[in-house]
């Protein structure tokens, strides 16, 4: 399944490429504004682009049948730094320069996560940030001490 | 009273026949190629646990029972619109009133986190689960909004979201064509294990004044446990024999 996912991701950039040397195709490939809050995402970003689907499909039965709320890869995490609360202006995931939204758009893919996850990065009252909870910070500091390889068969399930 | 359920045997040669079962759960295709893996069971859920709640009826008085709902509302971000039959409900203001003395008293009635929860045996996709450590939930990413658990469970705990929602929460994903129920505050209880309080406890209870204990049911140790032996507790429905993990004082 995921080598045929490969090969038509294949032919897909091959179409754009095609498409901006033939001159047409006037779509911008997008390129999301990055946050400045971090130093690096939790994955560098060539692994971020290919595999953030198969991170978040796998962490959210972790965290929702498991318990386990301090997974490196939760979709809170993204929107924390990617669409944070004191972001002006509110940006949603309707709109288009949505982080997540402009990549989709521009590939077709049509997601329901924010159907019923919240599109940013909310303050909550009453609730330490994450980087105030222990087990956030173990198993941040776990996972970082994994090699790329591990890290990718960790969140596989493998 | 004993559990029905808990007669119930499981028999040797079906025993095996599921250990067998098991065994095969992860059924390799080539090395490194897995078709499906059974998962080992979840390492941050402690399944010697079980959470659950004991509420004092006499030490809330209506006011209080107000609180404990806005308190979850203001938690999980759910609000009740106009009063009609369809509205969320994680937690309801019941009121009891004796005909015969006009005495009147009120509860908070939401999730009872039965141990054998009806909700969970109708449902067809499995969304509908009981965490290792007790905690009944449903799993919005497998539910498909059937409703089956609403009209098994017999609190009517839960509720069904017929509109599309904004502005969720990050602690409380909810979305349209999903039903949802009290979920223990189980975003507080991840985080802080035993230490916990949900947002209903943490509106009622003052210093000196304790009216909903949250705690662990299996440790004679616990504060829950203590209050249950000193006090006793009146399930609701007892006679079902689903053991709610949420007992009531004073009833």
């Amino acid at each position: 399944m995921r080598s045929w996912l490969l090969v038509l991701l294949f032919c897909c950039s091959g179409i754009a490429t095609a498409g901006e040397s033939s001159g047409f195709g006037q779509i911008a490939i997008p390129s999301p504004v990055k946050p400045t809050t971090a130093d690096s995402c939790v994955e560098p970003v060539e692994v971020m682009r290919r595999e953030h689907m198969h991170f978040l499909l796998h962490q959210r039965d972790e965290t929702v049948i498991d318990g386990d709320r301090g997974s490196r890869h939760s979709l809170t995490g993204c929107m924390d730094c990617h669409n944070p609360a004191t972001a002006e202006p509110v940006v949603r995931y309707e709109d288009p320069e949505h982080f997540c939204a402009e990549c989709h758009a521009y590939t077709g893919v049509k997601i329901d996560c924010f159907e019923c996850h919240a599109d940013r990065g909310l303050e909550q009252t009453g609730q330490s940030r994450r980087d105030d909870q222990p087990a956030w910070r173990a198993e941040r500091n776990r996972l970082t001490a994994m090699s790329l390889q591990q890290r990718l068969e960790h969140s596989r399930g493998e | 009273m004993a559990n029905e359920l808990d007669k119930i045997e499981v028999k040797p040669a079906r025993r095996q026949f599921l250990r067998g079962a098991a065994a095969l759960a992860s059924v390799a295709l080539a090395p490194g190629l897995l078709l499906y893996q059974a998962r080992p069971a979840g390492a941050n859920v402690d399944s010697g646990v079980r959470w659950g709640l004991l509420i004092d009826a006499n030490a809330l008085s209506e006011d209080d029972v107000d609180a404990c709902v806005s308190a979850c509302q203001r938690e999980h971000g759910w609000r009740a619109e106009d009063g009609s039959a369809t509205d969320a409900q994680w937690v309801r203001k019941v009121k009891l009133r004796d005909r015969a003395s006009g005495h009147t008293r009120f509860l908070p009635v939401m999730c009872q986190h039965c141990e054998h929860p009806p909700c969970v045996d109708v449902c067809p996709t499995g969304a509908s689960f009981k965490r290792a450590d007790g905690i009944v939930l449903v799993n919005k990413h497998t539910c498909i909004g059937c409703r089956y658990c609403m009209m098994a469970c017999p609190y009517k705990a839960r509720s069904f979201i017929h509109e599309v929602l904004k502005d969720q929460l990050p602690v409380a994903p909810r979305g349209k064509g999903t039903v949802e129920s009290c979920t223990l505050c189980v975003h507080r209880v991840d985080r802080d294990g035993a230490d916990a309080v949900p947002a209903c406890a943490e509106a009622v209870n003052r210093a000196g004044r304790q009216a909903i204990w949250f705690g662990d049911l299996n440790d004679p140790a616990s504060g829950i446990s203590q209050a249950l032996r000193e006090f006793g507790a009146t399930r609701l429905r007892a006679d079902m024999g689903l053991n709610p993990g949420v007992g009531y004082r004073g009833l």
